[in-house]
């Protein structure tokens, strides 16, 4: 380990490239601040990129390799944490924007004000948002139009107010899409295109996907395929100043005696170790490593981890549980679903969005059809495993089954959190995160009920079988990491202000998903770029007024 | 070198025509029990798509784990993730080799000679054996949920087969096999995916330059609201 000559100082260091760093670094370049970008992964391209199932699937090429970068999980305080790959998600530049499906609905305008509809719920942490939607529309219209989307403003009446459309037409209807819309409408419920991380015109110097298939868990070599990689980073870049340092793995971020952060500790691929000193930090690194390294960053001011003085840093973790229906229709009545053609999911539903408390249970989640895999990991529980009774179960149901699945609108309990596990360590030697998680009771009812559900519109739709795929536990199968290091008012109760700066650190900021107050039943990303634009114009305003408020 | 400057080297899963790694006897042995899993009927199975050869060049080092994106060539691993790799390789030829011997034990055991040498219906008794379950029955779709464990379908989530043991690790090997990219030995010809129906890209670099495309299996002059859309409604279930 040696140590080279620092880096000069910088306006902004952010830690991570994904959806919130990129956007971060985007809008406060283009404001003319100087930025650093420190990011783990690999700066792969759009070349490194094509329909190989193989390896994108089941050889980890953009997720982390669990052998490097392992965490551990237990469902509570009594249990011995075990290793495993939980909530994997890729650790490359551009983040979980390279593999997504680019899902980007809006959040409801009731999703800011949960604990307003609903008061206490016991053993949960519900809270409202210390914002609206109306804070978050201008934003969302901008990242709509800057980063590059499809879809049908209007099309979905559950949503708030809206300034602008998409800047390009929803996505071809698929025949999986076929079936969820005619069966939805056979059961009296609506159902819209899903809005999507994509262009489908040209749009700004890019072509519209080819539809290969090759879409969800596969980066993108065209450009149809919107992410941070493809979008705002090559935005920032070009300002000519934003210093993009990809394989830089930072383990610490620095504070003075004063209590301000001063920058961050970080070591390059071939394990040199430097100080970049800034301004500012933001830390994107996701709901799951960015509490990792605030609690790894202790000092004598912050014995219990940076900006920890509340204890609530890694609290509060939500993860959006993906849960499902499988439909198996009969070839001799149906026609083939073929539902690798286009991009994976087709349409969507928000009539079980809002709350009905005649379910039984609280809040609800979109809800969406999708294919069941590419061949070989196409697959569903119960399918015969090996021998002619395996090989005829390919052949008969391969392209006869689809899958609507639902996004868990976990509620918030405190006790379920993210922290440094005692025992095991990465490949750097550093301690990994530790998932302590049980879900809470209106979560099972939430998904058992949707699940339910999802199977009689799969049953309308035809289907000779019907298989429920149902939660027993949290796995971090959607890669969304929510909560952690929650946005609010008071700050006994949460880490970050409502713009997203440390209540105690007058110049440290998180802007990954780590800030969500409560889960939504969305996906997260559109909201963590939106939030990142916005809260990346207070800085500059903030900066031009020297730092202080 | 990151993962992002890894060189691609020219070298193919069919440079060689024979094992790379296994035995001849092995090798003769995984081919017979992956021709068990995936057997041939009136259309081929794993022995006529080359499976063994997937699995093979899988053990044989890390030169074969990332084929270029283009799939011409495979990409030179370096630094941690190469090491990774190289420790998951190990273990999994460790598997492999003690798999065999337990496969030929069993064989032995039960019917007096080596697994190779059995009938289709004694090999399917060693593997009923080994993997300690009775052998699948076919599906049907009135009867309740099967025995078989296919797992979850592929969700958002890289699919991990590092905890497996022998049998579920040779079963998910050749479905790998089977249905991979040709590129990584097996599945020749493609016909793996023509078994099922999956058209798949005619090369991997016909998925990067927008030349292979699914639209056709599409609606896309389909419009919202779409349940009544005369595209729509062209589709009638038989």
């Amino acid at each position: 380990m040696t140590t080279l000559k620092n880096p000069e100082p910088v306006d902004v260091v952010i830690v991570g490239a994904g959806a919130g760093g990129a956007t971060a670094a985007k809008v406060l370049t283009e404001a003319g601040l100087r930025v650093v970008g420190l990011e783990r992964g690999p700066w792969l391209k759009p070349e490194h990129a094509s329909g190989d199932e193989l390896k994108f699937l089941n050889r980890n090429f953009i997720w982390q390799d669990p052998k490097l970068k392992p965490r551990t999980y237990r469902q509570n305080d009594s249990e011995e944490a075990v290793v495993t790959n939980f909530s994997a998600t890729p650790q490359v530049v551009g983040g979980g924007t390279t593999h997504w499906g680019g899902m980007v609905p809006r959040m409801t305008e009731n999703d800011f004000r949960l604990r307003s509809l609903h008061g206490d719920v016991e053993g949960a942490s519900l809270v409202d948002w210390p914002i609206t939607y109306d804070d978050l529309e201008p934003y969302y219209t901008r990242v709509e139009w800057e980063f590059g989307t499809s879809g049908l403003g209007g099309a979905n009446r559950w949503e708030g107010r809206r300034s602008r459309d998409y800047p390009t037409k929803p996505a071809p209807l698929s025949q999986i899409g076929r079936k969820f819309a005619t069966a939805m409408d056979k059961m009296g419920h609506s159902t819209f295109p899903m809005p999507q991380g994509m262009v489908t015109e040209p749009y700004r110097g890019r072509t519209p996907f080819s539809e290969n298939g090759f879409w969800q868990q596969y980066p993108d070599p065209g450009t149809g395929k919107s992410s941070t990689l493809i979008s705002f980073i090559p935005d920032a870049v070009h300002t000519g100043l934003y210093d993009l340092r990809s394989d830089c793995y930072v383990s610490e971020v620095l504070v003075d005696k004063t209590g301000k952060a001063t920058g961050v500790r970080y070591q390059d691929e071939h394990g040199n170790e430097f100080v970049q000193n800034a301004k500012a930090v933001i830390v994107c690194g996701g709901g799951i490593e960015t509490p990792r390294l605030l609690l790894m960053s202790t000092s004598a001011l912050f014995p219990d981890g940076l900006g920890n003085g509340s204890g609530q840093v890694g609290k509060n973790a939500t993860f959006h549980q993906y849960s499902f229906s499988v439909g198996l229709f009969d070839r001799a009545l149906h026609d083939p679903l073929y539902g690798w053609s286009g991009h994976y999911m087709n349409l969507c539903s928000f009539d079980f969005y809002e709350t009905d408390e005649s379910r039984g249970h609280i809040l609800g989640s979109l809800i969406f059809p999708s294919m069941l895999g590419h061949p070989v990991n196409w697959s569903f529980p119960g399918r015969p495993t090996w021998g002619q009774a395996a090989k005829d179960a390919d052949r008969d149901l391969f392209n006869y089954s689809m899958k609507i699945g639902i996004l868990l609108h976990d509620l918030p309990v405190e006790s379920n959190r993210v922290d440094l596990d005692p025992n095991v360590k990465d490949a750097w030697g550093l301690p990994v995160a530790r998932i302590t998680h049980t879900p809470h009771a209106n979560d099972f009812a939430q998904e058992k009920w949707q699940v339910k559900k999802n199977g009689e519109i799969l049953e309308a739709a035809g289907a000779s079988k019907v298989v429920p795929v149902n939660m027993e536990r949290i796995t971090g199968n959607t890669s969304h990491e929510l909560g952690t290091v929650r946005m609010g008012n008071d700050p006994a109760t949460s880490v970050v202000d409502k713009w997203c700066r440390s209540h105690e650190v007058p110049n440290l900021y998180v802007f990954d998903a780590s800030f969500f107050p409560t889960a939504t039943g969305i996906n997260p990303a559109l909201t963590i770029m939106a939030n990142a634009w916005r809260c990346a114009d207070r800085i500059i305003a903030v900066d031009r007024h020297g730092w202080t408020d | 070198m990151g993962q992002a400057e890894w060189a691609t080297v020219p070298i193919s899963t069919r440079d060689t025509k024979g094992p790379l790694f296994f035995t001849e006897h092995e090798w003769a042995t995984v081919e017979a029990a992956t021709a068990r899993i995936i057997p041939t009927d009136h259309h081929p199975g794993a022995r006529e798509a080359g499976v063994v050869r997937f699995i093979d060049r899988m053990l044989a080092g890390t030169q074969f784990v990332f084929p270029a994106a283009d799939g011409k060539g495979f990409l030179r691993m370096e630094g941690l993730e190469e090491q990774a790799w190289q420790e998951r390789i190990e273990s999994r030829r460790t598997f492999y080799r003690d798999g065999i011997i337990e496969l030929d034990a069993i064989a032995a055991d039960a019917f007096g000679a080596d697994f190779l040498n059995l009938t289709e219906d004694q090999q399917d008794a060693v593997l009923e054996r080994i993997s300690r379950k009775e052998k699948p029955t076919k599906f049907v779709f009135a009867e309740s949920d099967g025995q078989g464990s296919g797992g979850a379908p592929a969700g958002n989530q890289p699919v991990n087969e590092d905890f497996l043991e022998f049998f579920p690790l040779l079963v998910l090997n050749t479905r790998q096999g089977f249905y991979g990219d040709p590129v990584y030995g097996g599945n020749d010809n493609r016909l793996g995916w023509r078994v099922i129906g999956f058209p798949g890209p005619p090369s991997l670099a016909a998925t990067m330059d927008g030349s292979y495309t699914t639209l056709e299996y599409m609606i896309p002059e389909a419009e919202w609201p779409y349940e009544q859309h005369p595209a729509v409604l062209r589709y009638g279930d038989r």
